[in-house]
């Protein structure tokens, strides 16, 4: 039976194990949330030590996701670093703190190599600079030329104001619809206008 | 054949023969009916409402029972299908292919994406009205609308083609200087296509008070002239074949 052999060879408790890991790097501390999903609390200068170990020693071979949190007000930005074991079936997150300003930090392609298309995405939704990258440049948004647009700081609403015009609510095309009692309703306060339908009304 | 001065191509406007058949007003209705029932649709699938597309061509629903048959070039189509939100880029492309169709031709915004920018109305991606863009015949409402929902706005279209009211396509040239201002406005002032709608629309006799203007100028200035492209044969590969 397959199943027996595959327990015997997964730890009894991921989580102590883990911490016995741990012990090589300082810097990090372990929150045991959930069995087969670990979270770390790293500082920012160890984390290329803490993912070489978990790459390494840890059997953790897979990059799964970096993922980016603006939190604007304690002008941070978080970046979470997912890791999966295909031994342990464990996904553990690395979390770090990086000062918003100036937004840079190191990359860790030399140590996962998909890193690199994860921080040349980040760099291009939130500005963040990856030092020692390879392809810090302009990945899907190859024709935008404003802020980087998932910072908290770009008002998305604002931009789409100024560049795009709302559609009408009683446009002409729609008479023949509304006289046959069809139409668009939408509550008054959740109306918006264009510049052309603010000057009509 | 390095240059487009040397591809033979005739400019001046042929004349078109004044109208003496009595019955032409008969033709042109049977030509319009006939048109009406043969519609091949492009159907640039740029969102989620391209997945209610299969169903409604496919046995389920059947749209060529209707004569309306999928198509994969622009310049066989006479139907320009946007299925769904277009974001910026892909807006450009959606323009370029619409110029490249063949008069008459028929844009048919599906899903509520289009009409007002749907779910997505504050991103800054996506395009909100495409009929700032385009001009649209039919909009099918929905998220996402359903085949029924699609084949009844394609047959709102076909009456509509019968009845010869649907002549949008007439309102791209003719005001061809206001969809260029919203195009100009959300691509940046060196926006341009390698269609010359002017020419175009000056060649077919559909100018309108609208076609040229402030806009139009601003595309004289940045418009680049064409260059044709090499076509060269790849002799190496052919010789390794032997």
């Amino acid at each position: 039976m397959s199943n027996e052999i595959s327990t015997e060879l997964v730890c009894p408790d991921i989580s102590q194990w883990l911490c016995h890991l741990l012990r090589e790097v300082d810097g990090v501390t372990h929150n045991n949330r959930f069995e087969r999903r670990q979270r770390l609390d790293v500082e920012s200068a160890a984390l290329p030590a803490l993912l070489t170990l978990l790459q390494g020693k840890g059997s953790f071979v897979h990059l799964s996701a970096i993922s980016c949190v603006d939190w604007v007000k304690e002008n941070e930005f978080e970046l979470v670093y997912h890791v999966w074991s295909y031994e342990m079936k464990v996904m553990v997150s690395a979390h770090i703190r990086i000062p918003r300003e100036p937004g840079r930090y190191l990359s860790v392609y030399d140590i996962y190599k998909p890193a690199g298309f994860f921080e040349r995405d980040i760099f291009e939704m939130y500005g963040i600079y990856f030092e020692g990258s390879p392809w810090m440049e302009k990945f899907i948004l190859t024709e935008w030329d404003g802020p980087p647009p998932m910072r908290k700081e770009f008002d998305s609403e604002a931009w789409v104001d100024e560049h795009f015009d709302w559609q009408d609510y009683h446009p002409d095309w729609l008479k023949d619809l509304e006289a046959q009692g069809g139409g668009i309703a939408i509550r008054p306060e959740e109306q918006r206008f264009s510049r052309k339908a603010k000057d009509e009304c | 054949m390095s240059t487009l001065k040397d591809i033979p191509v005739r400019y001046e406007a042929e004349e078109t023969p004044a109208r003496s058949n009595p019955l032409a007003n008969v033709f042109d209705e049977f030509m319009n009916f006939c048109r009406s029932r043969s519609l091949f649709m492009l159907h640039y699938c740029t969102g989620c409402g391209a997945i209610e597309l299969p169903p409604a061509m496919t046995s389920r629903f059947d749209m060529e029972r209707l004569g309306i048959q999928p198509m994969v070039t622009p310049r066989q189509a006479d139907i320009l299908l946007v299925t769904g939100y277009v974001s910026v880029k892909t807006l450009k492309r959606v323009i370029l292919t619409y110029e490249q169709m063949a008069s008459p031709k028929y844009v048919v915004g599906i899903c509520s994406c289009t009409v007002n920018g749907g779910m997505y109305w504050q991103s800054y991606a996506t395009a909100k009205k495409l009929n700032d863009y385009l001009p649209v015949d039919v909009y099918i409402a929905g998220c996402m609308p359903r085949p029924e929902a699609v084949i009844e706005g394609l047959r709102k279209l076909q009456a509509n083609i019968a009845a010869g009211t649907s002549d949008n396509w007439k309102d791209y040239y003719q005001r061809y200087d206001h969809y260029l201002a919203n195009q100009q406005r959300l691509f940046g002032e060196t926006w341009q296509t390698p269609t010359d709608v002017i020419g175009e629309a000056k060649r077919y006799g559909v100018t309108g008070p609208e076609t040229e203007g402030e806009h139009t100028r601003l595309l004289g200035q940045h418009k680049q002239p064409l260059e044709p492209l090499r076509m060269t044969l790849n002799a190496g590969k052919l010789e390794r074949m032997e």
